[in-house]
């Protein structure tokens, strides 16, 4: 009954079906470069650094938990027909991408390729472990991969993005250019304000859920004293929470940052010492307020500020 | 370096002088003033030979103005007042050192300073202005300092980075390797209870060149140690292919290719063991195909010596006929409902023209077709917390079996279901239920109810506590298999490891 499957009718249209599907898919995107972004504020960047020359496609939604983005099968297809790959590296899309890599079947942006274009290269990092160890809990062992959290390494992005582009499409160099430009004036602008708008962020004292903030702290001058986490990635123990509990009354912690994790915990730390709880995404894209780059770190740090007067 | 170093730390407390005091230094007088002071500062970072002529310069600064400032000042009352007739005093006795500091100080102390009368900001303004540009050309020299500082501290980066690719490029060429543990204790009813040490196994991948990789699983058990899986497989083909070869699971079903401590399970299902022969092993080739199609859709074609770890009825190692081989064609495809739901279909047919077993010389082909559904809720904002997989798999085995005198034709029909509920981001738990027949005697089957709960202390350290119920519609199973068992199992991982995207 099986074998009916391969008699020659069948064969003869599920080839067509597969003629037409592709000759369909070849028509739509044959004008311009197909770009697959794993995370949206990346996928903004590269709009503005490819303007018309791209279109992009992107696999994490911006709600997700950074470590913990569900592999879909549904991301293969759209892996299978991109022309490059935009990825955050440093290990941070290790939990998802390599593996659907394996299937996507789209040898153009391997590891290794010119179509997989890594955003980190020649990124300042911060929290670069000194002993690796996984009794050290998740670890980065090229350092923390939230750096798109710092509008000035965000430069460096659209930089990355740029040369990666006109690696793959040498024709278009000037346009990527040029758009780069223009981008990088623009953020340089928007980080001008954001710094004489940070300024009451300057030594506050805060606590993260998981160390997603230090890039920003960094730049903002806020100084983190401890995190929910008991080490990254981990969930924390009873006593973990008692000690933080009083290391935020002792130093006057103001407050705590927590995204995509369990609000429980937060709350209830909140509860005890009066910290002000702040829900902020690590990553943009997860409203319509933040849908573009430039957005998300203006909604990120104008919700500080706010948070902060509060306090 | 450490004189560099040195100019690099003044110079930031220059700049910091003037940024951390913003309401201090808004009135315009007091900002000339601490860009003067700034400058001085500067000069004697780049070069601290000068400290000396900077000092004078600040000295003869007060001398000269120290009427401007003692005009701006006096307007002032109590404290204030007393601050700046001090500077005043001490500078007209030539002890400049003395009236800069005072003057430094009362600047910090007295921040109400700011809110200085505007007439005589008038003739403040006056009396600067012409300082003013040169004022300014320090706080650029300023900014270029910091721009040097920068971005000498990312060719550091550079540099680190670099030596960080030397040092790890020996590691590099090794293969990525891990090491999963996985034991339990177990009772099994009247059996009795056991201490399993089930499997110690050792992954090791890599890849081989641009054009293809290549991953082993070895695994020893209490038995002795085997090759689970070595395989190479293709990385880039053209036309959406992939081809496999060498010892690995083959792509039948969803669980039945699940190392059995991937599985949400302690034990693999009954069905898969009696109706596969285990988890689904084989010898042979692969060749997958992904299709164009906006959503995923994937077939495999395989031929392999047999299928199935526990599979007897063929030997890996005796040369035959071509038609005493399995062949399979597998399609799977995947659909997301909504963001957060989603499903999985796939349908396997293995296929063996020719089965030639012990007592029936003659033999028979063999019809193995599996279909696997899988639901899964994964709320985006939460799967690290939440979510509900349901799976369930199918199977239809067709074949002849030796019976007293001659081989009878016998079909058998199984599978098992199960729900899988998150509780939060550590533990979980779930039901599962099973059939399964037994392949020669289909009349006869095992049922098993089994709720488990499992509590993931982190990605790495598993604990799993599992009860069966185990009913047979037959007498004379075994004692093993049969009644109440409990197990308690321990898994943990050391090294990397992942069984990839087909074990998800």
């Amino acid at each position: 009954m099986k074998m009916k499957l391969f008699s020659c009718r069948s064969w003869k249209t599920i080839l067509l079906t597969l003629v037409f599907l592709s000759l369909q898919t070849g028509v739509i995107f044959a004008q311009q470069i197909r770009v697959v972004a794993t995370w949206p504020a990346l996928a903004d960047i590269t709009k503005q650094v490819g303007k018309e020359l791209v279109s992009v496609d992107t696999l994490a939604t911006g709600v997700e938990d950074p470590h913990g983005v569900p592999m879909k099968p549904s991301f293969v297809p759209r892996l299978n027909r991109a022309d490059v790959l935009i990825l955050i590296g440093l290990d941070d899309e290790h939990a998802w991408i390599p593996a659907l890599l394996e299937v996507a079947s789209n040898p153009k942006i391997l590891l290794g390729r010119p179509g997989y274009i890594d955003c980190s290269v020649g990124i300042p990092v911060l929290d670069a472990p000194t002993r690796v160890d996984r009794a050290e809990g998740d670890l980065h062992p090229k350092g923390n991969p939230h750096y798109l959290l710092d509008p000035v390494r965000a430069k460096i992005v659209a930089q990355n993005i740029a040369t990666g582009l006109s690696r793959n499409f040498p024709q278009h160099q000037q346009a990527f250019e040029k758009n780069l430009k223009a981008y990088v004036a623009e953020l340089d602008n928007w980080i001008g304000r954001w710094e004489k708008m940070a300024a009451p962020l300057r030594g506050v004292k805060f606590v993260e859920y998981h160390p997603e903030w230090i890039y920003l702290a960094d730049r903002f001058g806020m100084s983190r004293i401890g995190s929910v986490e008991l080490k990254p990635g981990i969930e924390p123990t009873p006593n973990h929470i008692v000690e933080l509990t009083q290391q935020i009354k002792q130093d006057k912690a103001r407050l705590l940052i927590y995204g995509s994790q369990n609000p429980r915990i937060p709350q209830q730390i909140s509860n005890e010492t009066g910290i002000k709880v702040l829900r902020l995404y690590s990553g943009g894209g997860s409203g319509p307020e933040t849908d573009s780059y430039i957005k998300w770190i203006d909604y990120t740090v104008r919700t500080l500020v706010q948070a902060v007067s509060q306090t | 370096m450490h004189l560099h170093s040195r100019h690099a730390h003044t110079a930031r407390l220059a700049r910091g002088f003037a940024d951390s005091y913003p309401d201090l230094f808004s009135d315009y007088f007091r900002r000339c003033l601490c860009l003067f002071l700034g400058r001085q500062l500067v000069q004697v970072a780049e070069r601290p030979s000068s400290a000396r002529h900077s000092l004078r310069l600040v000295r003869k600064f007060i001398s000269d103005h120290h009427l401007v400032l003692v005009s701006a000042l006096t307007g002032y009352e109590g404290d204030q007042f007393f601050g700046g007739s001090m500077i005043m005093v001490l500078s007209t006795l030539r002890m400049p050192i003395l009236g800069a500091s005072a003057l430094v100080s009362f600047l910090l102390l007295f921040p109400v300073l700011g809110l200085a009368q505007s007439s005589e900001l008038e003739s403040l303004r006056a009396t600067v202005k012409g300082m003013e540009q040169q004022m300014q050309k320090a706080l650029e020299r300023i900014d270029q300092l910091e721009k040097e500082k920068s971005s000498s501290s990312a060719r550091i980066g550079e540099v680190e980075k670099s030596v960080q690719a030397v040092q790890s490029a020996p590691t590099a060429l090794n293969p990525s390797m891990g090491l999963v543990l996985d034991a339990n204790v177990q009772n099994l009813g009247k059996a009795g209870g056991n201490f399993d040490f089930r499997s110690a196994e050792l992954g090791i991948a890599a890849s081989v060149d641009p054009f293809a990789r290549m991953y082993s699983f070895i695994n020893g058990t209490k038995d002795g140690v085997e090759i689970d899986e070595a395989a190479a497989i293709t990385s880039s083909l053209p036309y959406n292919l992939t081809v496999k070869g060498g010892r690995f699971l083959a792509d039948f079903g969803r669980f039945p290719k699940v190392h059995e401590h991937e599985l949400p399970f302690v034990n693999e299902p009954l069905s898969v063991q009696r109706m596969i022969g285990g988890e689904t092993q084989a010898d042979g080739v692969e060749v997958n195909y992904l299709f164009p199609t906006p959503f995923f859709l994937r077939a495999t074609l395989g031929g392999y010596n047999k299928i199935g770890e526990d599979n007897d009825q063929v030997s890996n190692s005796k040369p035959r006929s071509w038609s005493q081989f399995t062949y399979l064609g597998r399609l799977s495809s995947y659909f997301d409902l909504t963001d957060n739901h989603s499903v999985e279909l796939g349908t396997t047919m293995a296929y063996t023209p020719s089965v030639r077993l012990a007592g029936d010389p003659s033999g028979g082909n063999r019809i193995l077709n599996g279909i696997d559904l899988t639901y899964r809720y994964q709320p985006l904002s939460s799967a690290v917390y939440q979510g509900v997989t349901w799976g369930s798999e199918f199977y239809f085995n067709n074949q002849r079996f030796p019976t007293d005198d001659t081989a009878n034709r016998s079909k058998s029909y199984g599978g098992y279901t199960y729900a899988d509920l998150k509780l939060n981001k550590n533990w979980s738990t779930g039901f599962q239920v099973d059939y399964a027949p037994i392949v020669d005697a289909p009349a006869q089957r095992t049922m098993s109810y089994s709720p488990y709960l499992t509590w993931n202390l982190s990605e790495f350290n598993r604990l799993r506590l599992e009860y069966y119920y185990l009913n047979n519609n037959f007498r004379g199973a075994s004692k093993a298999e049969n009644g109440n068992q409990i197990f308690l199992q321990w898994t943990t991982v050391i090294g990397a490891h992942t069984h990839g995207f087909l074990s998800r």
